[in-house]
């Protein structure tokens, strides 16, 4: 029963993240390979709060944010000057440079030691250490954001952003300023994704930096490609998908190494064939 | 002086798979990530062909086996979605799902452990002038140097390297004057492919072999190829100077850790503020 509640937070957890990068990757049109990077930032800002200073959940998760939502801007006015692949690339450096901090700043981070011993949650002296007290708590985070994404996507600047990945230029001669469009997509998808990270470390009780690499920015990229990018619900069912699909691999009997490995060709080959698809529907 | 000896050594490498991507990136236009697999795919089929074969028929045979696939991706996966002519970052997501699976077929095949195929013995390397360098550094930068010169050879003088020189230039023209693109692009996959494996077995003989090892290196070659900017190989290698150069001093004075994190941030800065690169070319990638 544990395992599947674990398995459940899991998702819930990878919805937030891949939900938050379709505001960028589906609406805006930036492919973003950095989303494991705030993931980082929220799972470290309040793990070192949490850890070093006893500081709740309720402070830490603010700060997360904020912290995570200045770096995201930063980083969205240095990227926004390209465009197509070499966004792509940039992001990933961007994922590179926060993960190697992460990994070498050793005084700050612990680096590849990790940081252990993170108290569960407590809300009014009720503390989330049990699995299913976790979930609920998790299911609740992802209700609010799909909730907060959907009217999000839907308002007048949800529309923009759907616009400007379609025809950036035409969207200009409207006289909306795309600039500032896709700085203020990439910040809120950046601070988004730092819920999750919080969620994470307070969940696990441990983290290092192996958890915040390029393969999770690729992963996550990936449930939103194969998800169909904007939309929402097939999003989430996408992120059911490829969390479960290890533990179906395991469950069919494949030894656990060659699992690994078979699951990352199966989401490589899904990759292929959704490029595919994309160049049979345009024409 | 040993600093300036790794310099020199790094830059060439980066040099050899610069110009093996670029090459391919002119002719197409997207960032061919699994070229990174091509490399790894050198260094393992020199590994299993050593055992059995004498060094230099393994390693021409490891070149053809690692160009083939290069070919077949070509030919399978990229030809197809070419026609469909959509954008490039969709051709660099098929490009990174092919590198994903390829690079899980590996583990799958050999394991995830390192591995070196060398049989020789490790000994000290030779002191020259305050700085040492090994037998494998000294091989890896006479072959790197012959290659880089070769492929100019290639490129500016050769019939293929100027059909492959006009397809960069003007696809659309290049096809009414009677040059096919795919066949131009065929070319240039080949040619980036064999140095791409090259540039593996080199570099699985001066370190250790795993199933991510191409991947890092390519991330260089990339960046170097960003900061050089298109258009003439002096420009590519000013790129790749810079970034070796940027990279050791940053290893000599912080730490080697910090060298995957220098590069990135040399590349950010140039994008910043010169997003075309040294040559100023511009290809429609940075603007509004």
């Amino acid at each position: 029963m544990d395992y599947i509640l674990h398995i459940a937070i899991l998702i819930c957890i990878y919805t937030i993240l891949s939900q938050s990068l379709s505001i960028v990757a589906g609406y805006s049109g930036q492919l973003s390979l950095a989303h494991a990077g705030f993931y980082g930032i929220g799972a470290y800002t309040t793990a070192l709060l949490s850890v070093n200073f006893g500081i709740s959940f309720f402070i830490t998760l603010p700060l997360a944010m904020l912290l995570s939502g200045i770096i995201a801007f930063i980083v969205s006015k240095i990227a926004v000057k390209t465009v197509d692949d070499y966004y792509i690339i940039i992001t990933l450096g961007i994922q590179v440079v926060i993960f190697s901090i992460l990994n070498n700043w050793q005084e700050l981070t612990r680096g590849p030691l990790g940081i252990p011993a993170i108290p569960s949650i407590k809300i009014f002296g009720f503390a989330f250490d049990s699995k299913m007290s976790f979930l609920l708590l998790s299911v609740f985070y992802v209700t609010i954001i799909w909730y907060l994404i959907n009217n999000f996507v839907k308002s007048p600047f949800g529309r923009i952003l759907r616009a400007l990945s379609e025809d950036e230029i035409f969207v200009k001669s409207l006289g909306k300023d795309v600039y500032q469009a896709k700085i203020i997509s990439f910040t809120i998808s950046g601070m988004i994704a730092s819920i999750a990270g919080v969620l994470y470390a307070h969940y696990i009780s441990y983290i290092d930096p192996t958890s915040f690499t390029v393969d999770e920015s690729i992963f996550i990229l990936s449930i939103v490609i194969i998800g169909g990018m904007r939309n929402l619900k097939t999003i989430f069912l996408a992120t059911v998908f490829l969390v479960l699909l290890p533990e179906a691999l395991r469950f069919v009997g494949m030894p656990s190494n060659i699992a690994a490995n078979m699951r990352q060709i199966i989401y490589g080959i899904a990759l292929v064939l959704v490029i595919f698809q994309y160049g049979n529907t345009k024409n | 002086m040993q600093l300036i000896v790794n310099i020199i050594i790094s830059f060439l490498m980066y040099a050899l798979l610069s110009t093996s991507i670029s090459i391919i990136y002119q002719t197409t236009r997207f960032f061919h990530i699994a070229h990174a697999i091509i490399i790894t795919f050198g260094a393992y089929f020199a590994y299993l062909l050593l055992n059995q074969l004498n060094l230099y028929i393994s390693i021409l045979f490891s070149v053809i086996f690692s160009t083939i696939i290069g070919i077949l991706t070509y030919l399978f996966i990229y030809k197809p979605l070419i026609k469909k002519k959509i954008r490039s970052w969709h051709m660099l997501i098929a490009s990174l799902g092919i590198y994903i699976i390829l690079q899980n077929l590996i583990s799958m095949i050999f394991g995830d452990n390192t591995k070196n195929f060398r049989t020789w013995k490790l000994k000290e390397g030779y002191n020259i002038i305050n700085a040492y360098i090994t037998d494998v550094q000294i091989i890896s930068t006479i072959v790197c140097m012959s290659l880089l010169g070769l492929s100019w050879l290639f490129i500016e003088k050769t019939n293929i390297g100027k059909k492959i020189n006009a397809v960069t230039s003007n696809p659309n023209l290049s096809n009414v004057f009677g040059i096919s693109t795919n066949k131009a692009i065929l070319y240039s996959f080949i040619w980036g492919s064999a140095l791409a494996s090259v540039a593996g077995i080199l570099i699985a003989a001066d370190t250790d072999i795993t199933p991510t090892m191409g991947f890092n290196w390519l991330l260089y070659a990339v960046i170097a190829m960003i900061i050089g900017g298109m258009g003439k190989i002096r420009y590519l290698l000013m790129g790749t100077l810079l970034l070796a150069t940027a990279q050791h001093l940053s290893a000599y004075f912080l730490d080697s850790k910090w060298m995957n994190a220098t590069a990135y941030i040399i590349l950010t800065v140039f994008l910043c503020f010169r997003p075309y690169g040294f040559s100023g070319k511009k290809l429609k990638k940075a603007e509004l």
